[in-house]
């Protein structure tokens, strides 16, 4: 059976050899058209005066369209019907599209773009925080607020206070292929959409929107992604939309691709954050209550900031089973990107919070860090006692006693503490720092909704099979374990499966790849598609043989009917010439689900993907500079789909994750330009900045709950190992002097160097 | 880029003459140049390309004085100085990527005398001297702000002398995306005294820290140094990637490390 083989990404053949197609490279017909906006220069007040007429006049250009030329207004946002495509007149953040520029090659469009110009009349941007909180710059119509217990009661009489605040930063994507969309107008005005989405239903939506038609007159098509992280998840409807526009009104092809700059300066990113906290623990460690205030800059736009706000305030537990828990989440809007969804989607900033807590404390009551994490976790177990998070959901089939358990042995915890402790005695200018983090992150989506997949699986009469689902791919590997699950079902090799475009026109009203949910649900529905032709096959091939369907087996690519046997290609055969359906859709809703997230109530995941990652690093205090020398990584993925796949994410993930918190710092000026705007100015980890030595292993458990072959979901959740280097380098900043480091993200040298100052007092 | 004529002499006198006209503009290995001129910033009609004349490439060891002509690319003198004189080869082998070091050329660097390059601080460090078609210029005269030099209009670069010091180091702090010198340490210990230059930290370009050059000269240590306060960030590159204060703090520590290293 091919699940749980760790084979190969199905394209890793094509990657490497540079031969996968990505939108920006599909033969595009002849005459097509290629479009560029023209960015706002300001970040907040309204146009005064656009003039255009140089940008008319450019060589290449065909048209320039403004948001007045629009037969009917065209929306991009996801949620709120609050993204125009083109500004209104009003200027939200600088980088906002203004006009849209039609030229015969796409750098004819980019020059055109740069001669407009425009006169405005300024107003003050709201730029951060204290600005947002001055304004009472909200959306909703102010904080949400969700408790457990009585917080203030527990922080009353606590023997222990432990109190502070922790700023971390924004993420960009930078995902490798940038935004693009290639839109084809059809027979009878429909239209054919190439967008480089996670999200082609939305596309689909968005375009039928803004064109005017019904969804079924346009269909999306998405082959691969050259990543993704939440970043295609909204932030592709822009492109689009706006090509489909312009197709619809000259009848020929047009496309769209932002160049890296453009791309960092127009689409959102991860949410920044402050945290506040104040917590009560007694003498022993134990956390008797804490009292969080998130703030979180969404930018201009609504986009997807409520869910990303609301995860951030589910995931303010982590591990640890709060007493008392009262969480004040502000949603502020702010004059820059509209922040938007990123691998982890709000759960890592909730989580730090509430890690920073826990290292705090240790510090604050002289214990050790791990041991104090322990003794705050649930309890481990498939019958624990009642344990609930903060919104009430039970927490069941906890594994984090015994992950920490064994990976505090692999990794050698404690004997390396103490060479550590014997190092740093030994170094005045270099201290190495070490730290335990745990992960539980839930699964599902929070919009309960969207918690449903679909599929399409034809089986030819030869034996092969033309599989597809409403997943993306974007490098994670979701198509090869869909495929591998294809296969199982059918007992046939991976080579009888042919992996195939995600297309709206196949399989409709699908669910953005994200949220780490795309082998969980399309896994299923492809089971389900597989499974009714297999019982069918059963059917018909039983009948022949005079025998019950339970007596057909489909193994190793033959199938055994009672005592005869076939290859599955003559089964296929047979049936064909039965007259059997060999067609299928398959459907899955994921169930057990019910959240109201205003109350901060119910049931909002499934179940909780686990992990724990250890990582030591050294610092040093004449420059604030560190690397990392060893992470030892154990993560649950349930009873894995693809162990090669799934440790090739948990090892991105990790470093992704610890890329946000150290060297991605994202810069913006007074004005609100954002200064951080291509690689030269914004460093992404390397393949060499991973440390030296790297251990990452499977945690040997299947998923309790009734998942696709028990697997679980793997993209988010090794993310926030990136967490265990962000408290080694805490670990390692106090041991120059006895104050607590406090350290922000991302923890750039320069932070670092400021927080040894802090300690040495 | 705008369009522009490019000529390519074999001599240093061809090379003088094609200059002389108007606009011409001297292309070295093209690693500020070109990019410069992709973003339509610079508008010369002629470019005069160096890489072709022969008696300004390579590198030559005689008396202690390594000389270094100035259509050499940095990678040409990682290998060809790495026994001489290992600072040296250390510093042009950490320039930019492959490509900057096997285009880029010591002459072209020091006429353009980016605030964060690192040549720079190797000639200023050594007193070095600068050898064009005209005139031989000490490297302490040679500096005179952020991209600005003695150079005159058309003059080349043919050479440039470095004194091999009995001691040296160089130490760069890389900004990590775009791995300039965040601050980049020289340090050269002559019989005569110390130098020190610092690279990538003042506003005004490349300097010689002249506190700590009299403290090592005096006492070549860590000790004499860790006495010292560090430079005022006030005339430092504050920025994205550090603030002044950060930068002078670096200016102290990492001469510490030089000196650490040298020893």
């Amino acid at each position: 059976m091919s699940v749980a083989k760790p084979l190969p990404h199905e394209a890793a053949k094509l990657h490497v050899t540079g031969s996968a197609h990505y939108v920006d490279e599909l033969p595009t017909p002849r005459g097509t058209l290629h479009l560029a906006f023209g960015l706002s220069d300001i970040a907040s007040g309204t146009i005064s005066n656009m003039d255009l007429s140089q940008v008319r006049s450019a060589k290449g250009v065909v048209d320039v369209i403004t948001a007045s030329d629009l037969d009917r207004p065209a929306d991009c946002s996801p949620s709120n019907h609050d993204e125009p495509l083109l500004s209104d007149g009003t200027i939200h953040y600088l980088g906002q599209p203004l006009f849209l520029v039609v030229a015969d090659s796409h750098h004819a469009a980019r020059r055109a773009a740069r001669l407009a110009k425009i006169d405005y009349t300024k107003t003050t941007p709201i730029l951060t925080i204290e600005d947002a909180l001055a304004a009472n710059s909200h959306f909703e119509e102010g904080p949400r607020i969700w408790e457990k217990g009585n917080t203030a009661q527990a922080l009353e009489t606590a023997p222990h206070i432990v109190e502070g605040e922790i700023e971390m930063g924004g993420q960009e994507h930078f995902y490798l292929e940038g935004q693009a969309a290639l839109a084809l107008p059809q027979d009878d005005g429909d239209m054919v959409v190439h967008s480089s989405t996670q999200h082609p239903s939305e596309i689909q939506h968005k375009v039928a929107d803004a064109i005017g038609l019904p969804m079924h007159a346009v269909r999306v098509e998405i082959r691969r992604m050259g990543g993704g992280f939440g970043g295609k998840e909204s932030q592709g409807n822009a492109l689009a939309i706006a090509c489909a526009l312009v197709a619809q009104k000259t009848g020929r092809a047009c496309k769209m691709r932002y160049d890296r700059d453009d791309d960092m300066v127009i689409t959102g990113k991860r949410h920044d954050f402050r945290i506040t906290y104040r917590a009560s623990f007694d003498e022993t460690g134990r956390l008797l209550g804490v009292d969080f205030k998130h703030y979180t800059r969404c930018g201009w736009a609504m986009d997807l900031s409520l869910p990303v706000a609301d995860r951030a305030m589910l995931h303010a537990d982590n591990a640890y089973d709060l007493p008392n828990a009262r969480i004040e989440s502000h949603r502020l809007r702010t004059n820059t990107q509209s922040a938007t969804a990123f691998r982890g989607f709000g759960g890592p900033q909730g989580m730090l919070g509430i890690e920073r807590v826990m290292d705090h404390a240790a510090h604050q009551l002289g214990m050790d860090p791990t041991e104090l994490r322990r003794r705050n976790y649930y309890t481990d177990g498939d019958t624990p006692p009642k344990q609930t998070t903060p919104y009430g959901q039970q927490v069941d089939h906890f594994l984090l006693n015994a992950m920490t358990d064994q990976l505090a042995q692999s990794a050698d915890l404690t004997a390396r503490k103490a060479k550590i402790a014997e190092w740093n005695a030994q170094n005045p200018h270099l201290k190495k720092g070490i730290a335990l983090t745990p992960v539980k992150f839930g699964i599902s989506f929070t919009l309960t909704h969207l918690n449903q997949a679909g599929a399409l699986v034809h089986v030819y009469q030869d034996g092969s099979i033309r599989m597809n689902h409403g997943g993306t791919e974007m490098g994670q590997g979701l198509f090869q374990k869909v495929a591998q699950v294809a296969a199982s079902r059918f007992g046939v090799p991976i080579e009888m499966v042919k992996i195939t475009a995600t297309d709206t026109g196949k399989v409709p009203n699908t669910s953005a790849t994200a949220a780490s949910s795309g082998s969980d649900l399309n896994g299923m529905a492809v089971k389900a598609a597989c499974d009714t032709i297999r019982d069918r096959m059963a059917a018909h091939l039983a009948d022949l043989h005079q025998t019950d369907a339970t007596e057909v087996s489909f193994v190793g690519g033959r199938v055994s009917v009672g005592s005869a046997e076939m290859s599955f290609s003559e089964a296929a055969k047979l049936c064909y010439e039965g007259r059997v359906s060999l067609s299928a859709t398959g459907f899955y809703k994921t169930p057990k689900l019910a959240w109201d997230r205003i109350a901060g109530q119910g049931r909002p995941f499934l179940y909780f993907a686990h992990g724990a990652a250890v990582s030591e690093v050294v610092v040093d205090s004449l420059t604030g500079e560190y690397r990392i020398l060893r992470t030892d990584i154990l993560h649950d993925c349930g009873h894995s789909l693809n162990p090669a796949l799934d440790i090739g994410q948990i090892e991105g993930g990790f470093v992704q994750g610890t890329g946000w918190l150290t060297t991605e710092e994202l810069v913006w000026d007074d004005s609100g330009r954002l200064r951080t705007h291509a690689p030269s100015t914004y460093k992404i980890p390397a393949c060499s900045d991973r440390p030296d030595i790297f251990n990452v292993t499977l945690w040997d458990g299947e998923n309790a709950e009734d998942t696709i072959y028990k697997s679980k979901a793997v993209g988010e959740p090794p993310f926030m190992h990136g967490m265990s280097v962000f408290f080694a380098l805490s670990d390692a900043i106090a041991q120059f002097g006895q104050g607590y480091p406090a350290l922000d993200a991302p923890a750039t040298p320069e932070r670092v160097l400021k927080s040894i100052q802090k300690v040495r007092g | 880029m705008y369009n522009f004529d490019v000529v390519r002499p074999t001599s240093v006198d061809e090379a003088l003459s094609a200059l002389s006209q108007e606009d011409a503009q001297a292309l070295g290995g093209g690693q500020t140049l070109i990019p410069t001129l992709k973003q339509r910033l610079a508008m010369p009609t002629t470019l005069v390309s160096l890489s072709g004349i022969d008696s300004m490439k390579g590198v030559s060891v005689d008396g202690g004085v390594i000389t270094v002509g100035g259509a050499t690319p940095h990678a040409v003198v990682a290998g060809e100085v790495a026994d001489a004189f290992p600072a040296l080869a250390h510093l042009a082998g950490n320039i930019g990527d492959p490509a900057v070091r096997n285009r880029g050329t010591i002459g072209g660097s020091l006429a353009n005398n980016d605030p964060s390059a690192c040549y720079p601080s190797a000639a200023l460090a050594t007193g070095a001297t600068i050898v064009t078609n005209a005139r031989e210029i000490a490297a302490d005269d040679y500096f005179q702000g952020m991209f600005t030099t003695a150079l005159d209009e058309g003059e080349i670069i043919t050479s440039v002398k470095l004194p091999v010091p009995e001691k040296a180091a160089y130490i760069k702090f890389e900004q990590p995306a775009s791995r300039f010198s965040l601050v980049g340490i020289f340090l050269a210990k002559y019989a005569d005294g110390v130098r020190v230059a610092v690279t990538g930290a003042s506003n005004n370009g490349v300097f010689r820290w002249a506190e700590a050059e009299a403290a090592l000269s005096a006492d070549f240590s860590v000790a004499a140094v860790e006495g010292l306060s560090a430079p005022s960030g006030d005339d430092m590159i504050s920025d994205l990637h550090g603030s002044g204060d950060y930068r002078a703090h670096l200016v102290k520590a990492l001469t510490k490390k030089a000196v650490a290293q040298a020893s």
